[in-house]
């Protein structure tokens, strides 16, 4: 008895051995190589991470700097919170949410890569010919406290209506649901949304757009960001991977923009990445302005018209209350340039734009 | 006498280590959170995943003595806190949520009745009962669309949203009541001269009220569900359309204070029908 009990406690004694020395070697080996996560949500101008990770793409140039890549598709609100949270360590998302999510949460993040600004991509919908003089007091259907109604409220202005703002009648619509819930009743007139949503909308032949994203080039901006800590780990590999993403992703666009049977390939996963054929991939991609160069991409970057961008985005997001209850001035989220200057307090920079990468890619450097 | 250990389950605790040991959990979890908050904040001071004592009075105070911010009210220099609170952006947005609340709650009446007649009249049985058995199955979310066709995008569909998720499980729960009553009272009722009306609202009804309202004490969370799916799906007001609206810039200060109201309601509504029951059925022994 006490015999095989010994023995038992023997075998479960080594079975615990055997295996914490196996996690241990497994943790070590990856304790080696720095793994990043990058999260990215489905959208025109960011399903190209997606054809990176298939076509291997993303692996090459990992492997180039030593280092590994995990690409994570999420829901676009889940990708954010993970990327506060500090569960990724690079995310997409838009200029607009980089500054209300992360920056204003106080984690300081960085602008890797200036992927593509919306350039129709984005739209104000309206049945039987409404305009923006006659929208006060009409019900308008959109996700709130997004870019729908940071275009809506810019179409507003650009259209002289500016004193209607606080009479619209704003319907927080999830996007999930928008489509249905306009089309099936026709006394819904106004809808703010975005493509391949756009699309499915305007399949009705009493609606269509009045305004849309080409109308403020370069407003509503796709980004990859990084949290700044990540870039500057001390050990070098957050610009490691910095230098990786950007290869990949100017390789991909390369391949993305250019012609044939390469061509083809990579529209045809981009496009699978979010269940898109390749006609409505390739419609969706007129109404983006992809930086597909990065000279084009660090020229923006580093320009004067960002500031001026960012200057309506920030305001928008402060008069909104988006920067947080405890953030009583537009300047304490500050967003520093390329070119050394800061928007708002220097002290309180929490967003940088971060050309160097997008410059050595131009440059055959990477 | 004997003594007991611990765990014996003829072991009687004093009161005062009762009291005490209930509060445990709840002392456990604000612990954790208190934990996890300074954590998060010595490593960034402006976190908002988790916030602080100070970001949620912040949030609070907002919520509660300021209006909404769509709202144009601006309140006057000298108004009360009851003025204040009368304008409140919780206040704005429990009353549009308490009304659709209150509207799908006297809409669920006619589902009761609609069981008694279920499970007492044979016809009534035969003509609903398989329908309503399958109708339950059905994952009421995914019906929206055609809800939304049918009742707008307004009140209607929200209210209706509630109704379908909520009626089916209430009509099968109180047919099963009622069939649960010895057929022996139905015979003895007939033969002292009822007629059906007596048998159903005067015999049957009186007796399974009880357990009608404890089965509706148990639903007001499937329907506070409800009417969250629906609010955060298309609306312009209410409690879960605020904390959709908060969650995209990761409003935590105010969503956090908006689920613990939420709950406190809830557990106020089902205090409230828990002492009716017992006022109006002290017969009833649950």
């Amino acid at each position: 008895m006490t015999i095989t009990v010994r023995r038992s406690f023997l075998a479960a004694f080594c079975f615990v051995l055997m295996t914490s020395g196996m996690l241990l070697a497994s943790e070590t080996a990856s304790a080696e190589v720095p793994t990043f996560t990058v999260g990215w949500s489905v959208y025109a101008g960011w399903n190209p991470y997606f054809y990176m990770q298939k076509s291997g793409i993303l692996k090459k140039w990992a492997d180039k700097y030593g280092i590994a890549i995990k690409v994570q598709r999420f829901d676009y609100a889940a990708s954010l919170d993970s990327f506060v949270a500090k569960n990724i360590d690079a995310c997409t998302m838009t200029n607009m949410e980089a500054l209300d999510m992360p920056a204003a949460a106080g984690v300081d993040s960085t602008v890797l890569i200036v992927g593509d600004y919306s350039n129709g991509n984005d739209a104000v919908l309206v049945r039987n010919g409404l305009t923006f003089d006659k929208l006060s007091g009409q019900r308008i259907m959109l996700v709130q406290k997004t870019v729908s109604e940071y275009l809506l409220e810019r179409a507003m202005v650009l259209n002289g209506q500016q004193a209607q703002l606080p009479k619209l009648h704003l319907i927080n619509t999830s996007d999930s649901d928008i489509v249905p819930a306009f089309m099936n009743n026709s006394s819904n007139t106004t809808v703010v949304t975005w493509k391949p949503l756009v699309s499915q909308i305007l399949v009705d032949q009493s609606v269509h757009s009045i305004f849309d994203s080409s109308k403020i080039p370069g407003e509503i901006l796709d980004l990859l960001v990084i949290r700044t800590e990540v870039l500057n780990r001390p050990d070098g590999s957050g610009a490691k991977f910095a230098k990786a993403i950007n290869g990949a992703w100017y390789e991909a666009m390369q391949k993305l923009t250019s012609s044939g049977a390469t061509q083809t390939q990579a529209l045809k996963i981009s496009a699978s990445a979010s269940g898109d054929s390749i006609d409505s991939y390739r419609e969706q991609l007129k109404t983006t302005y992809l930086f597909a160069e990065p000279k084009a991409a660090a020229e923006f970057t580093t320009g004067t018209l960002l500031k001026q961008k960012m200057e309506l985005v920030r305001q928008f997001c402060f008069k909104h209350g988006l920067l947080g209850k405890d953030i009583k001035s537009v300047e304490d989220v500050a967003i520093a340039y390329p070119d050394g200057s800061v928007q708002g307090r220097k002290d309180r920079v929490r967003l940088r734009f971060n050309p160097i990468y997008m410059q050595a890619a131009q440059q055959g450097k990477l | 006498m004997a003594t007991f250990s611990l765990f014996d389950i003829q072991a009687r605790p004093n009161r005062l280590f009762a009291q005490a040991l209930s509060c445990l959990l709840f002392v456990l979890c604000v612990g954790l959170y208190i934990q996890t908050s300074v954590k998060r904040h010595q490593e960034n001071s402006e976190d908002r995943v988790v916030p602080n004592a100070r970001q949620l009075m912040t949030g609070i105070h907002s919520s509660v003595l300021e209006p909404a911010e769509e709202d144009d009210y601006v309140a006057p220099d000298n108004a009360s806190k009851w003025e204040r609170l009368h304008h409140s952006m919780i206040w704005k947005d429990t009353f549009a949520s308490g009304r659709r609340f209150l509207i799908s709650l006297i809409l669920l009446a006619p589902a009761v009745l609609l069981a008694l007649h279920i499970g007492l009249f044979p016809y009534f049985g035969a003509g609903f009962l398989r329908f309503i058995l399958f109708f339950d199955k059905i994952v009421a979310l995914s019906l929206l669309p055609i809800l939304f066709i049918v009742f707008g995008i307004d009140e209607w569909s929200k209210i209706a949203l509630i109704v379908i998720g909520v009626a089916p499980t209430m009509i099968l729960d109180v047919t099963q009541m009622v069939k649960a009553v010895p057929r022996e009272q139905i015979v003895k009722a007939f033969t002292l001269d009822a007629n059906d009306f007596d048998v159903a609202y005067r015999v049957i009804f009186r007796q399974v009220l009880p357990q009608v309202i404890n089965s509706l004490r148990l639903n007001l969370k499937p329907m506070m569900l409800f009417l969250f799916a629906g609010e955060m799906i298309a609306a312009s007001d209410g409690l879960a359309y605020r904390i959709a609206i908060m969650r995209r810039h990761m409003g935590m200060d105010v969503i956090l204070p908006y689920v613990l109201w939420v709950a406190f309601l809830l557990y106020c509504i089902d205090l409230a029908l828990r002492v009716l029951n017992r006022r109006m059925h002290p017969w009833f022994q649950s």
